[in-house]
């Protein structure tokens, strides 16, 4: 195989109107690969911060979330996807969509819940008392303090999560979805080579855009040095609650 | 001082252990060794059992036999033949000489003898061809039959643009699905879904709803299981395949020939049907199920 | 839709041959990766810890390498080295970077300055100084980093089931969903995620085995 004629065709595959085109295009399956990741994330964010807040603020149940993070490494996301086709057939709610949904959302909760509560619980626990002490209420101390300075790691958690979720979906084109995963399956099974580099080219594009974009945002929203600036943020929260 | 020197000693062992790994690796177990046949099927029921029934038959006559049951498609058996990795596979007349290149048709003897010529300068040999045929077949579920009242491929001519079909990866790409679907029948369908190669994903997607036509095989028992209706090739888009086993010419020998084309005379296409149901249908190991049959014809 | 049993002892005693086959497979690619992997990230962890310019690049290749999803780091070397357990392993050992390089940089970072200077004092080499005190002393994180890789790369074994390999994987899909077969889909799951926690446990009791001296958790979590 001649290496400058197999990325020739690779490019000649991607610029080709025709695979950008219809149900299996490009197009289609890209906005289709973004929409379920951003959608599965928003459902895991929802059910991960509140668990996480509740459980990282009164310091409690940390072998729980130990172990929902450990089992969500060591178990296979192509596990999870191939056990919910057949289940979800069986409950009438069809291939595709339900089984990946939901094995997203199940394999996004681990690092969301994971880091917001290490964030949480990381923070001082002098400061925690000092705001107590000045008569902050419960609420205000969870989130005048202790969420914003555990933003950090609940957009480190974010991006793992981000990544996670786009790799699954990537695998569930093997059991029946869309998404970018197709190019590769689909290139497969006729082994359509250029057309399986081209669809791993644009998952790993897309990965890496994302991981770069949130990478950027979590540095933008942290303090600039995690000591003094938010301690005098949380200081001023802190009076800003009683006067 | 000894407890670091147990760690040192122990980690550059297992980095050497590692490259030494590394180096020796490279080519192992891909290959052939002599005199060991690797057969190589398609994963779907039919193909599987096929295969299954070739490796036992000559393990029986004293064969060292590999299995390699889980290929995707014939993209990637026919490379395998050619390079050595495999050397027999059972195959379908008339969609794998169209596959190469041929024309195809529907006299069997007429295209296994065009399949002889255009094997011949891949170092490949067709065997004799059996009377068991499984071709495509396209199938609705009866509600969807007889609210559009389809009996027939050619009934879809009006209303595939509303339809959904379903069926391999490969469909778009073979000459007796989508695009003969087209030059054939006139049937551009709304939307084509790849599931999986006339399996259960097929018939679920099939049976739930999902698609309302479902690309499966003739032979398939998941057919009758479900109720589905087969629609009729008035056109006679699907042509002559029959089963017959591809070897590679360097493998073969009298004695293969001899013992493969037995299991080729023995099936038909009841038979295969049977056997498949037993599979997709009783959840039945092929390996089984291929052993059953090989007893019953007294070929083992 | 046609019932099926859930789980059927007969079929795991009909296949314990291929369940050891594929045992075999699984432990050897995951062997293969972390042994491979650790090679090629102890001389960057080293070189990255000694020379500070050159951390970024050497993370940061690791780290976009972790980024990408497997299927599409497999499905991108395919065309270049087919579908062979060179392809499997090049990807595995690929993603094992990452997380050995910085657990190694985090390891070699964190040895107190004062052994180093004792030892410099002493008349060590850089050489010696690297063996007989930063490696031993920065053991824990870096055996932390494998055990971590370990497990990852056991998770990501069953992936390959589509280059032809696959380990467990195989049972799993190929063997298992490919046919809706619920029992090889279990026994493929449970198996991968039981011969992780074994590598886990085994790793843990390595570590005490060669780093008695370290007391406490200095692990370093994702």
């Amino acid at each position: 195989m001649s290496e400058p004629g197999f990325f020739a065709d690779v490019w000649s595959y991607l610029t080709t109107a025709d695979n950008w085109t219809g149900s299996l295009g490009i197009r289609t399956l890209f906005v289709e690969h973004v929409w379920m990741s951003l959608l599965a994330i928003g459902i895991a964010f929802a059910i991960a911060f509140p668990v996480a807040l509740a459980i990282g603020h009164r310091r409690k149940a940390e072998f729980l979330v130990v172990s929902i993070s450990n089992a969500g490494r060591a178990i296979p996301s192509l596990a999870i996807l191939a056990f919910l086709v057949p289940f979800s057939i069986r409950l009438g709610l069809g291939i595709g969509f339900w089984p990946t949904m939901v094995a997203l959302v199940a394999l996004a909760i681990p690092p969301l819940v994971t880091n917001t509560y290490i964030g949480i619980q990381e923070v001082d626990p002098d400061i925690v008392e000092a705001a107590r002490g000045m008569g902050m209420t419960e609420r205000r101390v969870l989130w005048g303090i202790e969420v914003p300075l555990a933003v950090p790691l609940i957009v480190a958690g974010l991006r793992i999560a981000m990544l996670t979720v786009i790799a699954t979906a990537t695998l569930a084109a093997l059991v029946g979805w869309g998404g970018l995963g197709r190019l590769i399956v689909d290139g497969f099974a006729v082994q359509n080579r250029p057309k399986i580099f081209a669809g791993a080219l644009l998952v790993a594009s897309l990965a890496i855009g994302v991981d770069l974009l949130l990478g950027w945002a979590g540095r933008r929203l942290s303090p600039r040095t995690s000591g003094d600036l938010s301690e005098r943020q949380a200081k001023a929260n802190a009076a800003a609650a009683v006067g | 001082m000894r407890r670091l020197f147990r760690s040192h000693v122990l980690g550059a062992a297992l980095v050497a252990l590692a490259l030494v790994a590394a180096a020796c690796d490279g080519s192992g177990g891909d290959g052939n060794g002599n005199g060991s046949l690797t057969i190589g099927a398609v994963g779907f029921a039919e193909n599987q059992i096929l295969g299954e029934m070739y490796a036992q038959a000559l393990e029986a006559a004293g064969y060292d036999v590999e299995r390699q049951l889980n290929l995707d498609s014939r993209e990637i058996v026919q490379p395998a033949i050619e390079s050595g990795e495999v050397d027999i596979a059972p195959e379908y007349l008339a969609t794998l000489a169209v596959f190469l290149g041929g024309d195809g048709g529907t006299d069997p003897a007429e295209v296994h003898a065009q399949l002889e010529e255009l094997l011949a300068d891949r170092g490949q040999t067709v065997l004799e061809f059996s009377s068991a045929v499984d071709t495509n077949a396209f199938v609705v579920t009866e509600d969807t039959a007889s609210e559009h009242d389809l009996s027939a491929v050619s009934d879809l001519e009006g209303i595939a643009g509303e339809l959904t079909l379903g069926g391999p990866p490969e469909c778009p790409e073979r000459e007796f699905c989508i695009p003969g679907l087209e030059e054939v029948y006139g049937v551009e369908f709304a939307d084509f879904v790849p599931l999986d190669v006339g399996g259960p994903l097929t018939v679920e997607a099939l049976a739930g709803g999902e698609i309302d036509v479902g690309l499966l095989f003739s032979t398939d028992g998941a057919i009758e299981a479900n109720g589905f209706v087969v629609l009729e090739d008035d056109r006679q888009l699907q042509q002559a395949d029959n089963i017959a086993p591809v070897v590679s010419t360097e493998a073969l020998n009298d004695e293969i020939a001899g013992i493969l084309n037995g299991i080729s005379a023995a099936l038909d296409t009841p038979t295969m049907t049977a056997l498949n149901a037993q599979v997709t249908v009783d959840q039945e190991d092929p390996a089984d199920v291929a052993a059953g049959f090989l007893e019953d014809s007294g070929l083992i | 839709m046609i019932e099926r049993p859930l789980f059927e002892w007969d079929w795991v005693t009909r296949n314990l041959d291929v369940i050891w086959d594929k045992l075999g497979e699984h432990v050897w690619l995951t062997f293969l990766a972390v042994a491979i992997g650790l090679a090629i990230a102890l001389p960057l962890g080293i070189l990255a810890h000694r020379r500070k310019r050159l951390y970024p690049p050497i993370a940061g290749t690791a780290g976009v390498l972790y980024t990408i999803p497997s299927l599409a780091l497999f499905a991108m070397l395919l065309p270049f080295t087919g579908l062979s357990t060179t392809t499997a392993e090049i990807g595995l050992v690929g993603y094992t970077q990452f997380i050995l390089i910085r657990n190694i940089v985090t390891g070699l970072e964190g040895v107190p300055g004062d052994a180093k200077e004792a030892a410099l004092g002493m008349g060590y080499t850089p050489w010696q100084l690297l063996w007989k005190v930063e490696l031993p002393l920065a053991m824990p994180a870096i055996i932390a980093g494998v055990r971590i890789a370990s497990v990852s790369t056991i998770g990501l074994v069953t992936v390959t089931t589509l280059i032809g390999k696959g380990g467990f994987g195989h049972i799993l899909f190929q063997l298992g969903f490919r046919r809706f077969d619920n029992t090889p889909m279990i026994v493929g799951a449970v198996l991968s995620v039981g011969l992780a926690v074994a590598a886990d446990a085994l790793i843990v009791l390595a570590q005490r085995f060669l780093t008695p001296w370290a007391r406490g958790r200095r692990t370093v979590g994702v």
